[in-house]
């Protein structure tokens, strides 16, 4: 018997990572949060690191108005400007 | 025709189901084999060629064809006769307003409600009396079916892989209802949402589980809709206090009360509209005191407007039983009503 696969089989170029930084020290990082509680301290553990441990020169810390849908357009056009992101879930 | 799917030869049904689950491609009950032939009736049953664009998901820019949404439709149990309904309700679906990303990630659990109007339901045998909100015909049930398996295997939201839901409900496995138009005095819901009179159309909710509630002591319409307005208010305390689509499903018991009354869905609307509010402090008489703040006196409205009240007719002829269903996410995930066989992209 001859079956067909259900799942997706298309290509996702559009979700290839990010390139690397060579360093952290002197970037600015943006850190964007879903909104939910649990993430205030885990990203203000994460940004005492970025600081601490890494150099990082600057964290811009910025909250989604939805939690469950994607960033707002403000905050990816503010995104431009930096280095790097980093978008984290929590509850 | 010319399918695109990657093909695979099995020997027989039985590890085929083997072949699937292992693969998590199921969503634990046997699957009907999608071998091509049964794939290409559905197509040609829509008269779309394989690569047919459905639609893109808005999010991961996914692009869904009628090839794929048909492999899945035809493993749920679909006919081709039920093709265009889930050809529909995903074309729903992949409406921005509705937020399906976030629908299928959260961790809230919500299922996808699909309601269908219209001709279609006789067509394909739907009911939407006995045991409407369960498995009360064949049609419902494949076509709920269909959906979720779309969902896990064309957008990847399987448990704990883009499906974080901590919990779920049963609504997950399949979810679909047929309005029961031949024995209600209201206009269905479809036309209420501007779907043309005679057009068969579905309409499509995140939805929480349904919650039952009963009222058989009295006929007035005031004290029926409170029974329903008690238990919205109720899932506003202790899930979500946030605005949005809620959907009440009504029996003939109840109904006949309100059509004694002349009350239309409009008059039902409205009423829940003004009596389902809360107060912010009442989640402190839930063990939510920690969020109630500085705004104990604000009122919320779990209606944004009376329109966001899905009003449905459905159940089986005894019993003063109904049923609210809880949105999601509030208003930042609204219903969508969409006609059967509409072309988005047509001129008119």
């Amino acid at each position: 018997m001859e079956i067909l696969d259900p799942t997706h089989e298309g290509a996702s170029p559009d979700f290839a990572p990010a390139a690397r930084l060579p360093s952290l020290g002197g970037a600015t990082i943006g850190v964007i949060s879903n909104g939910k509680k649990g993430t205030k301290p885990f990203f203000d553990a994460l940004e005492r690191e970025l600081i601490d441990k890494y150099g990082v020169a600057n964290v811009v810390r910025r909250t989604k108005s939805n939690y469950s849908a994607p960033a707002d357009a403000d905050i990816m056009e503010e995104a431009k400007q930096w280095h790097a992101l980093v978008a984290g879930v929590g509850d | 025709m010319n399918l695109n799917s990657k093909r695979y030869q099995v020997d027989d049904l039985q590890s085929t189901q083997e072949f699937y689950h292992s693969r998590k491609w199921t969503d634990g009950l046997p699957v009907v084999p999608p071998t091509p032939d049964l794939v290409e009736a559905c197509l040609e049953w829509v008269l779309m060629p394989a690569d047919h664009l459905v639609g893109i998901e808005p999010v991961r820019q996914r692009a869904i064809t009628a090839e794929k949404l048909a492999v899945n439709a035809v493993m749920a149990g679909c006919l081709p006769i039920h093709f265009p309904v889930v050809v529909a309700a995903f074309t729903a679906m992949l409406q921005e307003p509705f937020l399906l990303h976030g629908a299928t990630a959260s961790t809230g659990g919500c299922a996808i409600l699909i309601i269908i109007n219209g001709p279609v339901r006789g067509e394909l045998g739907m009911d939407g009396t006995f045991n409407a909100l369960a498995s009360s015909d064949r049609a419902t049930t494949v076509i709920g079916r269909a959906i979720r398996l779309a969902l896990c295997n064309l957008l990847d939201a399987r448990p704990g892989d883009v499906d974080r839901s901590t919990l779920g409900h049963p609504g997950k496995i399949s979810y679909c209802i047929a309005e029961d138009e031949e024995n209600s005095p209201w206009l269905p819901l479809a036309e209420e949402r501007d779907v043309p009179k005679h057009a068969s159309a579905v309409t499509v909710m995140t939805a929480g589980a349904p919650r039952q509630l009963m009222n058989e002591w009295t006929t007035k319409p005031e004290e029926i809709l409170d029974t329903f307005v008690a238990e919205m208010k109720a899932s506003m305390r202790h899930y979500s206090i946030w605005p949005g689509n809620y959907a009440i499903v009504i029996p003939p018991q109840l109904r006949a009360h309100f059509e004694d009354a002349g009350w239309s869905k409009a008059d039902i609307r409205r009423y829940v509209f003004e009596n389902a509010r809360i107060l912010r402090r009442e989640w402190a008489e839930c063990g939510k005191a920690a969020v109630v703040g500085k705004h104990g006196d604000t009122e919320y409205a779990a209606l944004p407007h009376s329109d966001h009240l899905l009003v449905i007719a459905a159940g089986g002829p005894a019993g003063g039983f109904g049923a609210v269903i809880p949105p999601w996410l509030g208003h930042k995930s609204l219903a969508v009503t969409m006609a059967i066989g509409a072309c988005l992209d047509c001129k008119p």
